[in-house]
């Protein structure tokens, strides 16, 4: 139960600059995701969260308290480590009262946490096992149960499932999203794996660089990504690169290297000039999938833009299907239009199906279209 | 097939015969001194005219020998517990601090004293010690032994905490375990074996140790390696290879209990 508050935050390694500027104020009871790719700096932000990192600049502060000189050991935090960290030459039992010992609670009353501790992660009965025999989703298990029995105020997870396979890492995200709902407790989960971060946060922040670039609700964050660095790695999509040729009140006219003029709608007057390039990008869940009408039908038919009334456009494309993957629930179509690789997916296989050397026809929303300047910054349509 | 089986067997074979047979003329002079001691005349000859235990008897009745025996004990023991201290805290204060400048002449430091030769480092001691009040009394011989076991011991406890998981320090922190009782708790109970093999270890380097010993020692406190050396410049009798068996005997049952107290727990675990 407390709030975490990181102010400017820094850490460099001589010349190198870990973490650079990172503020934010994390929620009591909220679970955060810090979400990025490897050296982004998340596990050094957590780390300094914990204590185990000197930060070189900049305030950490828990429930109002200032906290950033002191050490590991005197604050209310506990993490779990991306490898467990368990101590092997104690039993399981003895790893889950480590903390409390040090804390100086009577033995049976250690005993009887850490059992229910083990209870709780469905570790019961194995309170004599030797950690080392244990599998990585039992050990996994234990770490939490050893950071939980010290009931800390914010528990820190350091990418703790990243070792696990693909089927025990969900079901354990779907564990611990429950005893975060039972603790109430302040949970700040590390994670390079988007679906993780989307499964458990309550609100995500992606780090770059050292940098936290965005934070926010994952729907927002998915749906509303302030640079291209986050577009793309939060999911694939398709970049596509293109040139502002004329603006009016309503839209924005690119040129692009599918060959065709594209219309951007917009609520105001953008901030873009003409001749700026830009990168578009086209999720593949806003494309939709159709064969062309008529074998090599006449481009206006098929392919252009035309500017709605209610300020929608549909535009569409055509290509030909390079390749077909079948990847398990979706079926993912790359094609070529007009010398460019594009990707499109679909969920049902069997409606319409296309194989390679088809002709395919892509359509979409000009609404749903992000566009990104050159520095990766977003224009705001 | 068979062919390439059989003439990797034969070079195995010939490999093995090779190395023993090395072996064996090395350690040679090992068995002569063992069987030299048990001789019933009064030089020594191998192999003896005839056997007996009349020198052993004489090492018993020699209160020379027997103090030097208890010298080089107190020494050995000395050294063994201050050479540990130092070295296990200097290897574990380096993964500390690996980035910082410190950490970074701690090796090079360290390694100096085995590079000086002994004979220039027990003149120079004694000179020192002299200067400082130290002189005749087992703690410098002692402080001279670990100059030599603290490096030793040094790196054999840099190799066993490379193999240290460090994150185990950082949860033991985490958990609320200052400096001291992680130490205790968490980075004592996984380098036991280790500290224990270098404090041998330093102990048999004592032991061994003449050319300082000799500078630094008075008849106080004169070790059994500079007794010998005193025994052999008036008479070469058995009594010297008496004194060499016991010490082979202490060396190899050093050895024996590193090697079970390093191994019992992966025994125990076997059986278990």
């Amino acid at each position: 139960m407390s709030e975490i508050t990181l102010h400017e935050l820094e850490k460099q390694y001589g010349e190198t600059t870990a973490v650079e500027d990172v503020s934010v104020e994390i929620e009591d009871g909220e679970l955060l995701c810090l979400l990025g790719p490897s050296g982004s700096g998340k596990s050094t932000t957590l780390r300094m969260i914990a204590g185990l990192e000197t930060p070189t600049g900049g305030e950490i502060s828990i429930d109002g308290d200032d906290v950033t000189d002191d050490p590991a050991y005197e604050r209310t935090t506990s993490t779990v480590f991306q490898d467990w960290a368990l101590f092997p030459h104690k039993t399981v039992r003895e790893n889950v009262e480590f903390g409390l010992k040090m804390r100086g609670v009577p033995a049976d009353e250690r005993e009887q946490r850490a059992e229910s501790m083990l209870e709780r992660v469905q570790m019961t009965g194995y309170g004599e096992d030797d950690p080392t025999n244990l599998s990585g989703g039992q050990k996994q298990r234990v770490a939490l149960a050893r950071s939980l029995a010290v009931n800390p105020d914010v528990l820190l997870l350091d990418e703790p499932l990243s070792n696990l396979d693909k089927r025990l890492r969900e079901d354990m995200q779907i564990e611990l999203r429950e005893i975060h709902e039972d603790l109430d407790e302040t949970f700040v989960h590390v994670t390079h794996d988007q679906d993780e971060a989307f499964t458990l946060a309550d609100r995500i922040g992606i780090m770059d660089q050292g940098e936290l670039v965005q934070i926010g609700d994952p729907d927002e964050v998915y749906e509303n990504p302030t640079n291209q660095f986050i577009e793309s790695f939060l999911g694939d999509t398709n970049f596509v690169d293109a040139r502002v040729t004329r603006t009016t009140g309503d839209a924005v006219y690119v040129d692009t290297e599918l060959g065709t003029e594209l219309v951007l709608p917009t609520d105001a007057e953008p901030a873009v000039d003409e001749g700026t390039a830009l990168t578009l990008s086209l999720r593949p869940e806003i494309l939709s999938i159709d064969q062309p009408s008529a074998d090599g039908g006449t481009a206006a038919d098929d392919t252009g833009e035309q500017l709605a009334t209610d300020g929608s456009s549909r535009t569409a494309v055509t290509g030909t299907v390079e390749n077909v993957i079948y990847r398990g629930s979706t079926v993912r179509y790359s094609a070529d239009v007009d010398g460019t690789s594009m990707f499109a997916e679909r969920t049902d296989a069997s409606t319409g199906a296309l194989s390679a050397g088809d002709r395919i026809r892509l359509e979409w929303n000009g609404a749903d279209v992000l566009a990104f300047r050159e520095d990766g910054t977003r224009v705001s349509l | 097939m068979t062919s390439t089986l059989h003439r990797e067997q034969l070079e195995n074979a010939a490999f093995r015969a090779g190395y023993g047979a090395l072996l064996v003329f090395m350690l040679l002079p090992l068995l002569v001194v063992v069987v030299t001691s048990f001789s019933a005349s009064g030089r020594i000859a191998f192999p003896p005219d005839s056997y007996s235990l009349v020198w052993y008897a004489d090492f018993f009745e020699s209160t020379r020998w027997l103090d030097a025996f208890t010298n080089s004990l107190i020494i050995g023991v000395g050294t063994a517990l201050l050479a540990t201290l130092l070295g296990v805290l200097g290897a574990f204060g380096q993964e500390l601090e690996t980035d910082s400048v410190v950490g970074s002449v701690v090796a090079p430091v360290v390694l100096i004293p085995l590079l000086i030769p002994p004979v220039i480092l027990g003149i120079t001691l004694l000179m020192y010690f002299n200067e400082v009040g130290l002189r005749g009394s087992y703690a410098s011989i002692i402080l001279a032994h670990t100059l030599w076991a603290t490096p030793l011991v040094y790196f054999v406890m840099r190799s066993v905490f490379s193999r240290f998981d460090w994150q185990q320090l950082d949860a033991a922190h985490d958990l609320g375990a200052g400096p001291v009782r992680s130490f205790v708790h968490v980075v004592l109970p996984n380098v036991k074996h280790g500290i224990f093999v270098g404090g041998l270890l330093a102990f048999i380097i004592s032991l061994q140790e003449f050319v300082m010993a000799l500078f630094l020692s008075t008849p106080g406190t004169e070790t059994i390696p500079v007794l010998a050396w005193t025994e052999i410049r008036q008479a070469l009798d058995p009594m010297v290879s008496v004194v060499s068996t016991f010490l082979i005997l202490i060396s190899v049952g050093a050895i024996i209990v590193a090697a079970i107290a390093t191994n019992l727990e992966w025994v125990s675990k076997q059986l278990s």
